[in-house]
């Protein structure tokens, strides 16, 4: 039942910063935040009370909602990285963005935790709205085309996932059982081998695209470019997370035995965007664009976890969600910031600013440091258990992705170092002050906590995933 | 086990407070600060270790685990700690080295705007090269092993407005994180194997295999991998002699006295894992060989005083290697201790110089400092002796322990590199001291500048000089606390301080004493010019330590570039479909658009309607 609250008092919260004084709607939409926050914290509490109610009787539909271990953190992500960018966005952007970032809001905890695949769908097409009027309307020069971009892709990728969706259901109420779309019912269908690899080419292709894998990302460059920072925090750090959820929540329990079969192309799939997000985030100039890339080359190295289809693997990549989520967001947000006073994010552009701004340097290098898998920070973590998983039976992609690793600290630390050290360029900017930022020592000792207490977090996901991907009957079982 | 966890967390107070609070400290409050909770740390460090005497000699270590780090994909990792006799004796030098460096750096830095920054960041140094070696499994190590990269990082580039400290701590870094990962995999593979990267059931373990197989090469070979990069083992040398870049005092403390033999602490550490992979064990003595001789033929046509010394801790890290490489872990010990004691001496003196010449590192300025500076003189030259081998020093006895170790194990050819490098040794460190201290000023400016250091910072110097002229007598001492440690697993039979035979000695300490009556021939009575030789030819070349620089960037950073601008296309060509397709429908859609947007912002109100009244229902009637 919590859960619902959550969303309502999201959905409703939105509707209340279009009717308040314009000036008064960030304040408004943070206190909203704010309530799911708390609503949050009971949900952590309790954990596992939904809701489940028929909804359109006649094809089986239900609206049945809750969270178990592998939604619980994601929607923790979600509540946590929305009121960040409330607090990072600007007043002067008006009541209706703060009304389509709450609304998103709505649609991402109920994509977390829809469990009718129906409903899912529903909320998948959801947060597509909001995202694209954030894109079109408060973006830079190219920000309608990189909207459309972004809403023609994910359009072309759910319209296959409805096709998938109303296949599997079809199929599984044959010859004359009732049509439903419970997922927890859906995975004990028994699928035609002709069909099936047709089905699983369909979700996959939706959430590659939302992800995105390498080679769906064509919509993510302009996106992340040029959407305001607090929107590219959470379109990196929440929505692509939502594709990856799908791989976990949907496609493994239902075509566990072609996840085996695949096994090698996907992980080459995933190992490439992982290699090729690295070089590219290695050569760029534009701050913004290298975290960009380097998220990229997150996805792959998460996507690599879960296709190693082994216990440590795919715990990491449902630990590593979580803390890129947060890292990455923290990261495009500080960036933000910096761009408002700075100007720019160009490399040479901005130079030496640590003289005038420590404090900016020092929030920055945290995040950057979270984000290149420091030790210590729980980036690291989710390497970590990936590796793990991965030498269990693919030692090569091991080996691939530590190396990537050393690219990773290369690429951060040049990004860092270009614009926060060396000789003062003629650029001096405001530090941030202390109002400012208050919010974001939480988040980053939120980062720190997840970092040194890992098992906070995995000791409650452990169940519900293992029983969501099946056990992963006899392969890799032992770790 | 309470004692191991306020040893290592004082220090991470000092370095929070110290960030938190700075605004609001007195000037002079830092560096106290942080100087006591370091001294604090140190008396618990005796007390931890005093513990550790009154245990069996079977159970001689303390563990406990402080909370589950992880589980859920085998058995749980823990937040843990071992402290035991190998561990004790990197606790003292850390903390009690740690201290006196703080101390001396409270004179060294009382003019420099950041020094509150710089407190806290050698605080948070401390504390991670504790959680290091208080480390109880391989994670925390690993945790520990990449925070002091981080700390180190911090203070190489602690002056960040200079371009070359800049790159100087990034190259430090990303060669850092090439060791960091390499352990992440060797532990990932023991993780594997062994369900468990905890001390000391991994070494019960391992114990019981045979050696030989593939598997523990590869896994010994990636632990050995990140020792190399930690301990600037050729060829993931080149960013110690950047690091100098940073503060003296931290040159000292980090890239001479601790840090650096952090890859000799996780190679004596698993000792049990190097039994079981006799070609990488080799591999450790060969390549520690190898870097000893080839950066003391760098560090002889050096001509920034700190470059010599930084060189000369390559090469010294490469004897403790040689000894580490034929089981001699005792011996490499040893030497880690001594070298600490002479080397953070040499760098604290040579600190002083630099101070008093108002930052003037070049020796081709310097000269007949002696007059001016007798204490600093008089450190110096304890040290210079120590390194060169010339007994009584302390140096003579940890390398006579090493050779002695490496002629009786039957490396003959190994053994020979190091008593030749033990002569080179003794030449570059007195052609330094010579130059620095005797003969006539070359630069009479600077010269009639220079004055002795603050008492605050020669009172840290002379213990540390007692302690490098003492430091040998503390042999035996050392082998009745260390040789039951490597007597529980096997693997280290002989481990415990041996003696070589005595033309060994006599030929090194024979061949030290020609080099320094050599190079006192050559810089004292010739007066040959400090840069004399490194012009041209192969002398010009070891000045420019062999152009390893060069390689490396043709291996590996151009290589990297280039692979990244040969993707660049793939991606034009990838958002160029994008782009076509959008232009395609946004052409399409030009055509409908006022319908088009008309029926999206209807789309959306009908979704948003639909679902908001649907939810008010059910939460009604729920």
């Amino acid at each position: 039942m919590l859960v619902v609250w959550l969303m309502v008092v999201a959905l409703v919260g939105s509707f209340v910063t279009l009717v308040v004084p314009r000036q008064s709607a960030k304040m408004v939409a943070a206190i909203v935040g704010a309530i799911v926050m708390v609503l949050y914290i009971g949900l952590l509490v309790h954990p596992g009370q939904g809701v489940n109610v028929s909804w359109i009787p006649a094809w089986g539909i239900r609206f049945h909602v809750g969270s178990d271990g592998l939604s619980l953190f994601l929607l923790g992500l979600t509540v946590v990285l929305t009121e960040a960018a409330i607090l990072a966005s600007k007043s002067a952007w008006g009541p209706v963005y703060f009304f389509w970032v709450l609304f998103l809001e709505f649609g991402s905890l109920g994509l977390f935790s829809a469990l009718d695949l129906f409903l899912f769908y529903i909320f998948w097409e959801v947060v597509l709205i909001p995202v694209f009027f954030l894109l079109t309307s408060w973006s830079g020069p190219k920000g309608r085309r990189a909207g459309m971009k972004w809403l023609i892709m994910n359009l072309f990728g759910s319209l296959f996932m409805l096709i998938g969706i109303v296949a599997v259901a079809v199929i599984h109420s044959q010859p004359f059982g009732p049509l439903t779309f419970e997922i927890s019912k859906l995975v004990h269908v028994h699928m035609d081998a002709r069909v099936t690899p047709w089905v699983f080419a369909a979700f996959f292709l939706a959430f590659a695209i939302k992800a995105p894998l390498w080679p769906f990302h064509g919509w993510m460059p302009d996106a992340y470019r040029e959407a305001p920072a607090p929107v590219t925090a959470l379109v990196a750090g929440v929505m692509s997370k939502m594709g990856l959820y799908g791989f976990l929540r949907i496609m493994l329990p239902l075509f566990f035995p072609e996840f085996v079969k695949y096994e090698t192309g996907l992980l080459i799939l995933a190992v490439i965007g992982l290699v090729y997000g690295a070089f590219m985030a290695l050569r760029q100039t534009d701050m913004k664009m290298v975290t960009a890339y380097a998220s990229l080359s997150h996805i792959g190295m998460i996507a690599l976890g879960i296709f190693s289809l082994t216990r440590a693997g795919i715990l990491g990549a449902t630990f590593l969600m979580v803390a890129h989520g947060l890292m990455v967001g923290g990261l495009f947000i500080v960036l933000g910031l910096l761009e408002n006073v700075g100007g720019s994010r160009e490399l040479g552009t901005l130079r030496g600013l640590n003289a005038s701004a420590p404090r900016f340097a020092a929030y920055f290098l945290f995040f950057a440091l979270a984000t290149l898998g420091l030790p210590g920070l729980p980036g690291f973590v989710g390497e970590y258990l990936i590796i793990q998983g991965l030498v269990v039976h693919h030692v090569v992609f091991a080996v691939i992705a530590i190396i990537v690793l050393v690219m990773a600290a290369w690429y951060m630390i040049r990004i860092f170092q270009g614009i926060m050290q060396g000789p003062q360029g003629d650029l001096e900017i405001a530090d941030l002050k202390a109002q400012q930022i208050w919010w974001i020592v939480p988040l980053a000792g939120l980062v720190v906590l997840l970092g040194v207490w890992p098992n906070g977090l995995t000791s409650h996901a452990v169940p519900s995933l293992y029983h969501a991907v099946h056990l992963l009957a006899g392969k890799g079982g032992s770790v | 086990m309470q004692l191991l966890t306020e040893i290592i967390l004082l220090p991470l107070i000092g370095a929070v407070t110290i960030t938190v609070f700075k605004g609001l400290m007195p000037k002079k409050l830092p560096g106290i600060w942080a100087s006591s909770l370091v001294g604090i740390s140190f008396l618990l460090s005796i007390a931890a270790d005093v513990h550790l005497t009154h245990l069996g000699v079977h159970h001689r270590f303390v563990t406990g685990t402080l909370w589950t780090w992880i589980s859920g994909f085998g058995p749980a990792i823990g937040a843990r700690l071992y402290l035991d006799p190998l561990a004790g004796i990197w606790l003292l030098v850390i903390t009690g080295i740690g201290m006196l460096i703080h101390i001396y750096s409270i004179g060294y830095m009382h003019d420099d705007p950041g020094k509150a920054r710089y407190f806290s960041y050698l605080n948070f140094f401390i504390f991670s090269m504790l959680l290091l070696v208080l480390a109880g499994n391989l994670i925390v190590l690993l945790i520990g092993w990449a925070l002091v990269g981080l700390a180190s990082y911090f203070l190489i580039g602690f002056w960040y407005h200079r371009p070359s400290a800049v790159r100087a701590a990034k190259k430090a870094f990303v060669m850092n994180t090439v060791g960091d990962v390499g352990i992440l995999l060797g532990l990932a593979l023991l993780y594997l194997h062994y369900h468990t990267v905890g001390y000391p059931h991994l070494f019960r373990i391992l114990s019981a295999a045979h050696p030989g197989s593939a598997f523990f090469e590869w896994t010994a070979f990636l632990l050995y991998v990140g020792a190399m990069a930690k301990s600037a083992q050729f060829p993931l040398h080149m960013w110690l002699a950047d690091a100098m870049e940073g503060p003296t005092p931290v040159s000292a403390l980090i890239h001479a006295a601790t840090m650096v033999t952090a890859g000799v602490y996780l190679m004596a550490r698993l000792y049990p894992l190097l039994r079981l992979a006799p070609n990488v064990h080799y591999l450790v003595g060969a390549i520690g060989a190898f870097t000893a001789i080839f950066a003391a033929s760098i560090a002889i046509f050096q001509r920034d005083i700190k470059r010599v010394l930084a060189y000369s801790t390559l090469s010294q890290l490469g004897y403790m290697f040689l000894a580490i490489g034929v089981g001699g872990f005792a011996a490499g010990v040893f030497h880690f201790m001594t070298h600490a004691f002479f080397k953070a001496l040499l760098f604290l003196a040579a600190g002083s110089v630099i101070h008093a010449l108002g930052g003037e590192q070049d020796i081709n300025h310097m000269g007949g400092l002696f007059k001016k500076m007798p204490w600093t003189m008089a450190a110096f030259l304890a040290g210079t002796l120590a390194i060169s081998g010339i007994p009584p020093f302390s140096g003579y006895y940890s390398k006579e322990a090493i050779l002695g170790q490496v002629f009786n194990s039957g490396h003959t050819l190994l053994w020979g590199v190091g008593v030749l490098t033990a002569g080179m040794t003794a030449f570059y460190m007195f052609r330094l001291f010579f130059i620095t201290f005797l003969g006539a000023p070359r630069d009479q400016a600077l010269y009639d500048h220079a004055h002795e250091a603050p008492r605050v910072m020669t009172i840290p110097v002379v213990i540390l000089a007692v302690l490098a002229v003492v430091g040998g007598f503390f042999r035996g001492w050392l082998n009745r606390w260390l040789a039951p440690t490597f007597a529980l697993y096997p693997g280290a039979s002989h481990a415990g301080l041996e003696s070589g035979p005595l033309f060994g000695t006599i030929l090194t300490v024979g061949l030290a004493m020609i080099a320094i009556i050599l190079a006192y021939w050559m810089y004292v009575k010739k007066g040959v010019a400090p840069n004399a030789g490194s012009a041209h030819g192969l002398g010009r070349q070891a000045f420019e330590a062999w152009n390893l620089d060069t390689v490396w960037a043709w291996l590996a950073v151009i290589p990297f570039k280039t692979l990244g601008d040969w993707i660049r296309p793939v991606e034009n060509g990838i958002l160029a479909f994008v782009n076509g397709v959008a232009s395609v429908v946004w052409l399409w859609a030009a055509d409908l658009r006022p319908l088009q947007t008309g029926y999206v912002r209807r789309y959306a109100l009908s979704i948003m309607v639909g679902l908001g009244a649907l939810l008010a229902f059910y939460l009604i009637r729920a």
